[in-house]
């Protein structure tokens, strides 16, 4: 007997059975690369993934300040979950930066997520998932850091290395170009960055033994502009750091996976560059390995690399020099503040790359000295086959991605510290595309380890005051003009410091940990602290004692009471 | 063929397990039709809590239409990978719909009925999708030894 089927009909978009809106107004519409450039004229708005180009995450808002900070209070809060089976599950988290422009944000999440939310009430506005493959490369977790704003449309990097642009009124999408290529261990992680008429991004994939590159496509229509690649082939500048056998260069790495800040004046993108591949076994790629581990000064018309230092030369400890280039003029000098993974703060001519200072950050470092003129001397590090060696920091660094900020107000930097050590044992493994290329066994501590924020003085290095902490500290921080420092912990509290002092004025527990961005903003004058949380991602890298811990994905607004 | 997991009673509702083992059942090709669209269809036969074929595989990445039969005496739906939003079909008992879905490749993705513990009990399913990322996204490099 033939089956009377019921007319099941067509699929929905699961969207369409919640409550959103379904669009944004377009408050986008007239964001200009000249606005962007002038973001912090606009304190009202968070325009760019660092606030402003210089990368100093620095609000001049200062409604929310000293005085009043134990007053301040959630406003919002906007959450999302997972979905079905999707890969990264036990380590996808919310990484992001938001966005704000008039009142909208804009915020991408893990597994391909963007979402446009009213940021006076948390309501969502509409959203855009990438579809995401179960089985795509993923080092640190299903995570991105962010989306770029300009003229009408959002762009963002997806798992699959596509760069999209998505229409900032309805979310839809306008164009998709793929920028890297998954069989060979690529991704997308960063949040693009806006350059007069392009959009910049970075590959991911550092451990997977591919050849890092940054590119610039085209706003409009996504056609790549230009694209260079941090490893030289034989032959071009830098390649007498590699052996002259020939396969190293081919899997160097030195991927560039965080976003880049940008002088518009001298027309040059910072780009700080990833670990050589293979990661700890050094043997295979004798040399240097330029431009891994290195700050570079990249023409923003053609990609050239004008200039760059380089932090850990012929790295064995993977200690990625990614993190921001934070710029800033002080005694009529151009600089550029970097963190690095190996525990060093450096102080940059931003003009030549050359280092005006150099002090280290953190109590323990083992793996070697640096003097003032950034010469390297190696003491610790892997290098016989199966012989375990521990040394401080761990290949998570003493400072991770997560960034570090400036206050023009104190004239301060501030950063997340991480004080853990780890252990490596080298064991020589041949290269097979898109299988992870270490060339050792790591275990980061489970204990022994602490963290602060710490506040230096750029003009000499030296820390100036200390916020302790029992574990390491993994979340960006955020300076304000109120004279406040927030920054979150990866047991949840959310916290606000005296940027003068460092003492604890305020804290609310989150609920899950912080390995994210934290923004400021206002709305019809009422400023706003937005903090993702939510635990995950590379924690056996950065963090193995909190491994456990439970994950979320709240976005969390907090503002005074009104 | 020796197959482990099915003399082992693990391919069925309700014998050594309560669901039947994740990632078993059979392969299905999408066929590709003059308009560039892939299709094919989907079954859900009765009380097998399973999708047929648990895997199809598209050639390339692009638009993949479903054909979702359920032939079950129970209701089921099926939540689906779709670039710009998850899909979603309802079905119950001898129903028959359709999903269009816009996927990025190479990899391959899960999708599963979100009834009760289907996705638990066997009704998750793969659509895998073949292809290369277009040559001027790859790396400036020789070809590589792959596993």
């Amino acid at each position: 007997m033939a089956t009377d089927y019921v007319d099941a009909g067509q699929a929905v978009d699961n969207s369409s059975l919640s409550g959103i809106v379904g669009s944004a107004p377009p408050v986008t519409d007239g964001l200009t690369y000249e606005r962007i450039l002038n973001a912090r004229s606009e304190p009202q708005n968070w325009l760019t993934y660092y606030g402003a180009y210089d990368g100093q995450r620095y609000s001049p808002l200062d409604q929310i300040n000293k005085e009043n900070i134990k007053q301040l209070t959630p406003a919002w809060a906007f959450q999302c979950g997972s979905v079905g089976l999707h890969s990264g599950k036990s380590t996808y988290s919310f990484e992001a930066s938001p966005l704000v422009v008039d009142g909208i944000m804009y915020v991408s999440g893990w597994d391909g997520w963007v979402w446009a939310l009213d940021a006076r009430t948390g309501s969502m506005l509409w959203q855009y998932r990438t579809a995401s493959a179960f089985d795509v490369s993923l080092c640190c977790g299903n995570v991105n850091r962010g989306v770029a704003l300009a003229e009408g449309r959002v762009f963002v990097t997806t798992l699959a290395s596509h760069i999209i642009a998505l229409d900032a009124e309805t979310g839809k999408k306008i164009w998709d170009t793929t920028y890297g290529d998954v069989r060979a261990g690529e991704s997308g992680t960063m949040a693009p960055l806006i350059v007069k008429d392009m959009v910049i991004a970075g590959s991911s994939g550092g451990e997977f033994g591919n050849r890092g590159h940054l590119e610039a496509f085209n706003r409009e229509t996504g056609e790549r502009v230009w694209r260079t690649y941090m490893v030289p082939k034989p032959g071009e500048p830098g390649s007498e750091t590699w052996p002259d056998d020939g396969e190293a260069w081919q899997r160097g790495g030195g991927n560039c996976w965080v976003t880049p800040t940008y002088d518009p004046e001298l027309n040059l993108i910072y780009q700080g560059t990833g670990n050589p591949c293979p990661d700890f076994d050094g043997a295979v790629r004798e040399g240097d390995n330029l431009h891994t581990d290195s700050g570079v000064a990249v023409d923003a018309d053609t990609g050239e690399i004008k200039s760059h230092f380089q932090y850990t030369p012929h790295d064995v400890w993977d200690y990625d020099s990614t993190m921001e280039h934070i710029l800033f003029d002080l005694d009529g000098q151009k600089l550029a503040a970097h963190f690095d993974k190996n525990g060093f703060l450096y102080i940059l001519d931003r003009t030549t790359m050359d280092p005006v200072r150099v002090a280290p950050f953190v109590d323990r470092i083992d793996w070697g000295e640096v003097d003032e003129k950034g010469n390297v001397t190696p003491k610790v590090f892997p290098d016989k086959e199966g012989d375990p060696v521990h040394f401080w920091p761990g290949p998570a660094g003493a400072k991770e991605w997560t960034h570090a900020c400036y206050s023009p107000q104190t004239e301060l930097l501030y950063a997340p510290v991480q004080d853990v050590g780890a252990t490596a044992t080298r064991r020589r493994r041949e290269f097979k595309e898109s299988i992870p290329y270490w060339g050792a066994g790591v275990a980061v501590d489970l204990d022994d380890m602490a963290g602060s924020i710490s506040a230096f003085d750029p003009r000499t290095g030296q820390e100036r005051w200390r916020w302790s902490n029992d574990i390491p500290m993994c979340s960006s921080v955020l300076a304000t003009g109120g004279g406040l420092v927030f920054a979150g912990e990866p047991t949840g509290e959310f916290n606000a410091l005296d940027a003068e002092s460092g003492d604890l004025l305020w804290q609310f527990q989150c609920g899950s940990g912080h390995h994210s961005s934290p923004c400021s903003f206002s709305i019809d004058g009422r400023q706003y602290i937005a903090a993702p949380t939510g635990w995950g991602a590379w924690t056996e890298g950065f963090l193995p004692g909190m491994l456990g811990a439970g994950q979320g994905s709240a976005l969390f607004a907090f503002a005074l009471p009104e | 063929m020796n197959d482990t997991a099915v003399e082992a009673g693990l391919d069925k509702q309700n014998g050594v397990t309560l669901g039947r083992i994740l990632g078993r059942g059979t392969v299905g090709q999408a066929e590709e039709g003059s308009d560039g669209v892939m299709r094919a269809t989907i079954r859900i036969p009765e009380d097998e809590l399973v999708y047929e074929p648990g895997i199809v595989i598209m050639p390339h990445a692009g638009t993949l239409e479903l054909t979702f039969v359920n032939d079950d005496k129970n209701t089921h739906c099926a939540v689906l990978p779709s670039n710009g939003d998850y899909k979603f079909i309802w079905l119950v008992n001898s129903s028959k719909g359709t999903a269009t879905l816009d996927l990025d490749g190479p990899g391959y993705y899960w999708y599963g009925s979100r009834s009760g513990n289907d996705e638990g009990r066997g009704l998750t399913a793969a659509i895998v999708v073949g292809g290369d990322a277009p040559p001027e996204a790859r790396i400036d490099r020789p070809p590589q030894p792959r596993p």
